[in-house]
């Protein structure tokens, strides 16, 4: 089951790879966000993957609901300063 | 004497036609009134949405309901049930009821809570279906060797009345694959979709049936536009 | 005229989500002592929570929850509580933030006094930390220029 989990992790890292290349090479800078938004969602599902390889999922789960919080804050005050053209409120 | 005949008959013929176009007029009178009733209608209906999601009414029911959502919540969080904890875990779900309680159930209406909660909850499997057909749809398309897409962008107006009905049907756009959610500007969706085949099971109109069920909404326009419509056929049969 | 914004999406997502985040930011403050959290963690998840009622709701709408006045009073609540508990220690006859004195007051075992000792320490750094978090965000974008009296 460990060796399980852990392949489809670094699956996982590998396809986060695949849209860094997004990030970086992207033209214009809502391809940026958009990249970062989608890396975050992966980040999160390999933090939980982490989890249960260390046989402790408890203290992982809290630590992904974090960041997937962070995430959308993260990207909603993103796209409103763009769009505002440099205010966010 | 056959073309005093033929005069007559031309006469009357005119008339008749005269008839006819003045009551062609009224009928068109009428239907471009009755349009722009409506559209005042729809116009007041958006009004009123946006600004009910603006306004939260103060009740005590609000409090209690909150408070036991959060508490069940804070019970599924943690995973400790010692005396302690759970009064930890009261004092603090009534802190944030009482700070927060007009933000969770901004326009309910008291008794259809329960309901509402069973309809989503059996909406939720068919919501996972869809998901995962148009998963493999979209999944098909991408590999493939020409890559058959047609994006275009639909716009379209619901039946939906209330805010969390609108962003409930927003994000389950969203989340099948295929179709992205855009804006919703005036009361109107705009969603961009991949190409003919999803954009063909979004105008079905399948999707805002289901969350129309859901909220239990939308259950009475279809009479209202059945009255709206009969007058202007009433006077078309009369005039025939 | 009120500005009714375009953006219902964002706004019914935030209202409906801002009790369970705060929620969650008082589960991590309270189980510190057996799970990652604890007093800043918590305190910056609750200045996130006020961060997004901002973004969403605007200035003016979040203004009638949580004035800048009671932001003031919450940050110097925080750090009284923290300082208030080692004066207590002081007092009952021990080191500043001894928490084995506190057994006496409380009548309950030695480290349950200490565990709730640093439990208490932790609501207080919370609070602060919350406050210092709105406030520092506030005055960045608002720019320093605008303030309670000029909103009508």
């Amino acid at each position: 089951m460990d060796t399980f989990f852990l392949v489809i992790g670094m699956g996982l890292c590998i396809l986060v790879l695949l849209v860094l290349y997004r990030v970086v090479y992207g033209p214009g800078v809502f391809n940026r966000v958009a990249a970062l938004s989608a890396i975050g969602n992966k980040t999160l599902i390999i933090l939980l993957i982490m989890g249960f390889v260390y046989h402790r999922v408890e203290m992982f789960i809290d630590i992904s609901m974090v960041y997937a919080l962070l995430n959308f804050i993260g990207t909603i005050a993103a796209s409103k300063y763009l769009e505002m053209e440099g205010s966010i409120l | 004497m056959e073309v005093t005949l033929l005069i007559e008959a031309m006469d009357t013929s005119f008339g008749l036609l005269e008839d006819a176009r003045k009551k062609a007029v009224e009928l068109l009178d009428s239907a471009v009134k009755l349009t722009s009733e409506t559209r005042g209608v729809e116009e007041n209906k958006i009004q009123a949405i946006l600004k009910g999601a603006q306004e939260t009414k103060l009740e005590f029911l609000n409090v209690i309901a909150t408070f036991l959502i959060l508490f069940g919540f804070w019970v599924l969080l943690s995973g400790k049930y010692d005396f302690f904890h759970l009064t930890l875990g009261v004092i603090c779900s009534l802190l944030v009821a009482f700070l927060n309680h007009d933000l969770l159930f901004a326009n309910a209406r008291v008794g259809d809570a329960k309901v509402i909660f069973q309809r989503f909850i059996a909406y939720i499997p068919w919501l996972l279906y869809q998901i995962v057909s148009s998963n493999i749809h979209v999944a098909l398309v991408a590999l493939s060797k020409n890559k058959p897409i047609d994006p275009r962008i639909i716009r379209f107006k619901t039946k939906l009345e209330s805010d969390i009905s609108w962003v409930t049907m927003a994000n389950s756009i969203t989340l099948t694959p295929g179709t992205i959610t855009m804006d919703i500007k005036d009361g109107e969706f705009f969603v961009h979709a991949l190409d003919k085949k999803v954009a063909d099971d979004l105008n079905a109109g399948e999707m805002e049936d289901r969350v129309a069920h859901v909220f239990m909404e939308a259950d009475h326009i279809y009479v209202q536009d059945v009255l709206d419509v009969a007058p202007i056929f009433g006077e078309l049969r009369k005039g025939l | 005229m009120i500005q009714i914004s375009d953006d219902i999406i964002i706004k019914t997502l935030a209202r409906v989500l801002v009790p369970f985040i705060q929620l969650y930011a008082l589960y991590v403050i309270m189980h510190g002592h057996h799970s990652p959290g604890g007093g800043f963690q918590g305190g910056v998840i609750l200045g996130a929570s006020l961060v997004l009622l901002v973004i969403t709701h605007g200035l003016k709408g979040t203004q009638k929850r949580i004035s800048e006045k009671s932001v003031a009073i919450f940050s110097s609540l925080g750090v009284l509580i923290y300082a208030g508990i080692g004066v207590l220690c002081l007092v009952l006859l021990g080191n500043f933030l001894d928490y084995s004195k506190l057994a006496i007051l409380l009548s309950v075992p030695l480290a349950q006094a200490r565990s709730l000792g640093i439990l208490g320490v932790e609501i207080g750094v919370g609070l602060a930390v919350m406050a210092v978090m709105f406030s520092i965000f506030y005055n960045i974008a608002t720019g320093g220029k605008q303030s309670e009296e000029d909103n009508n």
